[in-house]
């Protein structure tokens, strides 16, 4: 049994397998994280944001169960996609003088290795930001306008969000594929809604270090 | 110097950069060579043909490139030209590529198909055995089916009849291994499985055969398909990629369900 486990994820589709699925959690995740986030928007004080997240905070056990499985997703995703572009390279070992393009390449499927080492460095920023930063004073919707009220911080924050966008424009429609799940009658969909889901959540994302710059928490709306 | 305009009576004047590699062992660099008067109807292959002519009338070596039928059904030929696996057009292979769609004056780079898995062997010949072992591993049907039978005595529908043929349209080149940037050889086993997979004949060794030709395809030290389609575009049948994803559920099925062999006794 466990040996016919091992035999699958050594082999290229099984790792392809686990990158989808890990990928399709993954966006699961961006999608409740960034819907969670909103609520920055919702009064002038981060009230509402706090209390999100001091409910989360409150989940306990659950929170810090959930914080384990998000840890073993990123690993795994980000590992699996690591061991692969190394052995795609090895599969080439004399280059092409300049493999040119025959027609079915896109920006984004050509570009996943670079998007995700540098959305795999904004991870890394982002949690010595955000969760293992101290915020019990000031609370932590202060400390979010804070950080992305700065130049630095507005720009580290909108274009690892564009980064996000081209990797997620290709996940979608790539996950469904390595999963198996590809019909001629539901393609034109997949690959609709992967693109449109794909910008929809890195530019919600995107929205927080332009305003936080713009308004530094003073939003017009409040 | 002819115009572009009157090529027609003077051929084209072509300079040419070429892979050449002495054996396996050597490392291989481009020459560079120059062919005049070659005309618009001939085939990239016939080019080949007076370039080594011309070779061997200066005393060089002609430079080796695999062919055979030269009408696109035999999957010998090969070449990446000017970076793309069988040249510009699509579902073209490369001896069915024209000398028309290049112009005069042009220069074209002429490179082996490559991967690691197809070792050149000299120049442009570059060995595509991987893909004869995988087929060995289990793209075939092994029943004995005795002579043939009446044409209608196994139904099969007309959709999985169509999708099998589709399948069965490889001629396993290997061009989709070249024009992978990651050198996998997803759409070439995801056409051979697809295709025994669609038919009553393949369903007995189904699940073992899907098992043993991604094992192969893993040992041969192809690449792992990113689905960048590059090899769809290349494929000079125009073999779908809908033949991967088809091989991506019947390996994930497999592997859920396949039974060791021997075990398969049922019961508790
Ligand atoms: S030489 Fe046979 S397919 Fe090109």
């Amino acid at each position: 049994m466990l040996s016919r486990f091992g035999a699958f994820l050594r082999s290229s589709i099984g790792k392809k397998s686990l990158m989808a699925f890990t990928g399709l959690l993954l966006i699961l995740f961006l999608i409740a994280h960034v819907v969670g986030n909103l609520s920055l928007y919702a009064d002038g004080d981060g009230a509402k944001f706090n209390a999100y997240a001091a409910q989360l905070e409150a989940l306990g056990p659950l929170k810090l169960a959930a914080e384990l499985g998000l840890v073993i997703l990123f690993g795994a995703h980000i590992a699996l996609g690591m061991r692969t572009y190394l052995e795609n390279r090895e599969a080439r070992p004399v280059r092409y003088k300049d493999l040119a393009p025959k027609g079915r390449r896109t920006l984004a499927s050509m570009t996943m290795p670079v998007t995700g080492i540098v959305i795999l460095v904004f991870l890394v920023i982002h949690i010595i930001d955000f969760r293992l930063a101290d915020f019990s004073k000031q609370g932590l919707a202060a400390l979010v306008i804070e950080r992305l009220s700065h130049p630095l911080g507005a720009g580290i924050y909108f274009i690892s969000m564009g980064f996000l966008g081209v990797h997620l424009w290709h996940a979608f429609q790539s996950l469904v594929q390595s999963l198996g799940f590809r019909h001629p009658a539901y393609l034109p969909a997949v690959k609709t809604v992967g693109m449109v889901l794909g910008v929809l959540i890195a530019a919600l994302f995107a929205t927080f270090p332009i305003l936080c710059l713009m308004f530094k928490g003073q939003w017009p709306w409040n | 110097m002819s115009g572009g305009h009157d090529t027609h009576s003077h051929g084209l004047n072509l300079t040419l950069h070429v892979w050449r590699q002495k054996n396996a062992q050597d490392t291989g660099h481009f020459e560079t060579y120059s062919l005049q008067g070659i005309s618009e109807h001939c085939s990239f292959l016939e080019m080949l043909d007076q370039l080594n002519e011309q070779l061997l009338r200066e005393g060089r070596e002609p430079v080796a490139f695999d062919h055979d039928c030269r009408e696109g059904i035999c999957g010998s030929c090969s070449l990446v030209i000017n970076g793309r696996a069988h040249g510009p057009d699509r579902e073209t292979a490369t001896c069915q590529l024209h000398m028309r769609r290049f112009h005069d004056g042009e220069t074209i780079y002429i490179e082996p198909f490559r991967a690691k898995a197809f070792p050149v062997q000299r120049d442009l010949v570059t060995d595509r055995s991987a893909f004869d072992r995988i087929i060995a591993a289990g793209g075939f049907v092994s029943a004995n089916t005795g002579s043939p039978q009446d044409a209608n005595a196994l139904p099969i529908p007309k959709e999985a009849a169509d999708l099998a043929m589709d399948a069965a349209q490889c001629i396993g080149c290997g061009a989709c291994v070249a024009a992978c940037p990651n050198a996998a050889a997803m759409l070439f086993v995801g056409a051979k499985v697809s295709h025994l997979a669609l038919l009553p004949q393949g369903q007995p060794e189904r699940r073992k055969r899907v098992l043993a030709m991604v094992e192969q395809m893993d040992k041969e030290g192809f690449g792992n398909c990113g689905n960048i389609y590059e090899c769809e575009a290349a494929c000079p049948k125009g073999i779908s990629v809908e033949n991967i994803a088809r091989m991506n559920r019947e390996y994930l099925c497999a592997s859920l369900t396949a039974r060791p062999q021997g075990e398969a006794k049922g019961g508790f």
